[in-house]
């Protein structure tokens, strides 16, 4: 066979994969490759955003990041974020997992229950949770009847408390995955290792500690990650809840970019803030990544 | 993911029956216990929901006296006429319907085709392209906001529902293909190839072999991405500004504003914006529950 007809076997398939790929390659990189390297661009100018000009000022975005203390507050915010939508979602996720796998009725109710603020709009949870937040409203009201009127706050007027307040319906959203995940692993778990052990005479903590636990390994890494790379988008929830208030206490790395770009007309230096986060978004989300393109 | 209820296999060993039935109700009445502890804690879970509901439903007067928690003193639907007054959550619904009938098809069909090119077909940079699809899971959307309005400005397609389609197309890829690559890579070879001896083209083996045999994933990868297009707030906020083109989570953010000392009225504007995607839920939760741990535990 010639080298040339070879050749000319190999590229008809080739074609055709790449007419099947087209579209949906095009899209993505006409509306995220492109705009997400352009903004690299971007990020080294002091662009208002309308103006034609874009006056390129090297790192000088990068340095004012450094000194901006607005920017202080959202890395210490966004840190907050990453700790608490992490563990306590994971944690929880994790003990409902394993509650609504013991031996009770209606279980498929239950975890429709517990999954379900994770489908509801994060306005909409926001709008709800400002409302329970309110000074008079029912988290104040419920602190009170349980004689803990001394805690009673205006939770998300105050600049130390707002952030943490923040937190607490991103939890609520987010139990439901891990919950589901560990669900699925449990019950993946085949029981004849659970009646080996108690014929050896394991007690209940040692199947959890030696059997259960062990199992959830592959899960654990899933919920986790996918924990992980979410915290860098968090901007639904302070939006709805504080809007970056009070006195930008609450700002995130997201939402200061978008303040920055859509409001102050600092396009440049918005961009500069996105920049930031996505490469330690990416840096996080790597070795998921990896992983995950390894099995497809 | 069934979630039936996994009972210890039934005891085969010799032991005396009035035994047997006196663990069995032991068992049944620990299981029925466990239900009560488990039905409490999902109520407190949807407490906030509950007493949203509970204060939507009562008058102003009725809450002003007696709180959010208080059972109703007399049902009223007032609060809901005022809130889809000045909601106008007519016109979100509609936006955002449009916007996802529109969207899902389209995206669902194009990342179809680009998962069968990676799972069945043979594709020049397989291995690169896959993971720069991957990458787009963690890349925050923030990065590609700015040239994304420029984009769309220079077109004139800001303040445009129809300006969300491209970018929500693009942010909407990644996922889709992590779980349609995977379920399509599952499909036997040989059930392709057969179709493939019989003369049948790949669009054909696509659409006649490949689809029909993926209705599942691609069911559930139709509804997830429904469900995520309807609650999109970063690129719409951005995108859209008059009143006429918001979609559900824009109108809502705005409500809020307007509605900052009755509750009652704030209430029942969250739970009609809600109430489309808590029925959606509801009816398919079966979907949306088994779609997610499969595209994350993958095999």
């Amino acid at each position: 066979m010639s080298h040339g007809r070879r050749k000319a076997r190999n590229l008809r398939p080739m074609a055709t994969s790449l007419a099947f790929a087209a579209p949906a390659l095009l899209v993505y990189a006409a509306f995220l490759v492109y705009p997400a390297i352009y903004s690299i661009r971007l990020s080294f100018t002091s662009w208002d955003g309308l103006s034609p000009v874009k006056q390129f000022v090297g790192f000088g975005n990068y340095s004012k990041l450094l000194h901006d203390p607005v920017v202080h507050t959202a890395v210490r915010n966004n840190l907050i974020w990453a700790f608490v939508t992490v563990i306590v979602p994971i944690a929880l996720g994790l003990g409902l997992a394993i509650a609504v796998n013991s031996r009770i009725y209606l279980r498929p109710l239950i975890r429709t229950i517990f999954y379900t603020p994770a489908v509801l709009p994060l306005v909409g949870v926001g709008t709800i949770w400002g409302w329970l937040f309110e000074p008079t409203g029912i988290v104040n009201d419920l602190l009170g009847h349980i004689g803990l009127g001394a805690l009673q706050h205006a939770w998300l007027g105050d600049s130390t408390t707002a952030i943490w307040a923040i937190t607490v319906p991103a939890c609520w959203v987010r139990a439901g995955f891990p919950m589901l995940l560990y669900l699925a692993a449990l019950q993946g778990i085949p029981n004849d290792y659970y009646e080996s052990a108690r014929i050896d005479g394991a007690s209940r903590w040692q199947q959890f500690r030696y059997i259960t636990l062990p199992s959830l390994k592959g899960a654990h890494a899933i919920v986790f990650a996918l924990a992980l790379i979410d915290t860098a988008r968090v901007f639904d929830l302070v939006i709805a809840m504080t809007n970056g208030g009070p006195g930008n206490s609450t700002q995130v790395m997201g939402t200061w970019m978008y303040f920055n770009v859509f409001q102050s007309y600092n396009a440049g230096y918005g961009t500069a803030i996105a920049v930031v986060i996505t490469i330690v978004a990416a840096i996080v989300g790597i070795p998921y990544v990896r992983s995950q393109a390894k099995e497809l | 993911m069934t979630a039936t209820i996994v009972a210890a296999a039934p005891d085969v060993s010799p032991e005396d029956s009035s035994r047997q039935a006196a663990r069995g109700r032991r068992m049944r009445r620990r299981a029925f216990a466990g239900t009560i502890v488990m039905l409490v804690l999902a109520l407190l879970w949807a407490m906030p929901l509950l007493a949203l509901v509970l204060t939507g439903v009562k008058s102003v007067s009725d809450f002003d006296a007696h709180g959010a928690l208080s059972f109703p003193q007399s049902f009223t639907l007032s609060n809901f006429r005022s809130a889809w007054g000045v909601g106008q959550f007519g016109t979100a619904f509609i936006n955002s319907g449009l916007i996802t009938a529109v969207k899902v098809p389209i995206g669902v069909l194009i990342t179809s085709l680009l998962s069968y090119a990676l799972a069945k077909l043979r594709m020049p940079f397989r291995r690169t392209i896959t993971f720069a699809l991957l990458m787009g899971l963690t890349i925050p959307i923030f990065i590609a906001v700015v040239p994304i309005f420029t984009m769309l400005r220079s077109v004139h397609l800001t303040d445009n529902l129809w300006g969300l389609l491209l970018p929500y197309l693009a942010f909407g890829i990644p996922f889709e293909v992590l779980v349609l690559t995977s379920f399509f890579r599952r499909v036997p070879q040989e059930v392709i190839e057969a179709a493939r001896i019989d003369g049948a083209s790949e669009v054909r083996v696509f659409f006649s072999v490949l689809l029909p045999l993926s209705m599942p994933a691609i069911i559930t990868v139709a509804i997830l991405d429904a469900v995520a297009t309807w609650n999109e707030l970063v690129i719409a906020l951005i995108i859209l500004n008059s009143p006429s083109h918001r979609t559900v989570p824009l109108s809502l953010l705005n409500f809020q504003g307007q509605f900052t000392t009755n509750f009652s009225g704030l209430a029942a504007g969250i739970l009609i914006a809600l109430l489309p995607i808590l029925l959606v839920y509801a009816l398919l939760q079966k979907w949306i529950v088994s779609g997610l741990t499969a595209g994350a535990l993958k095999g």
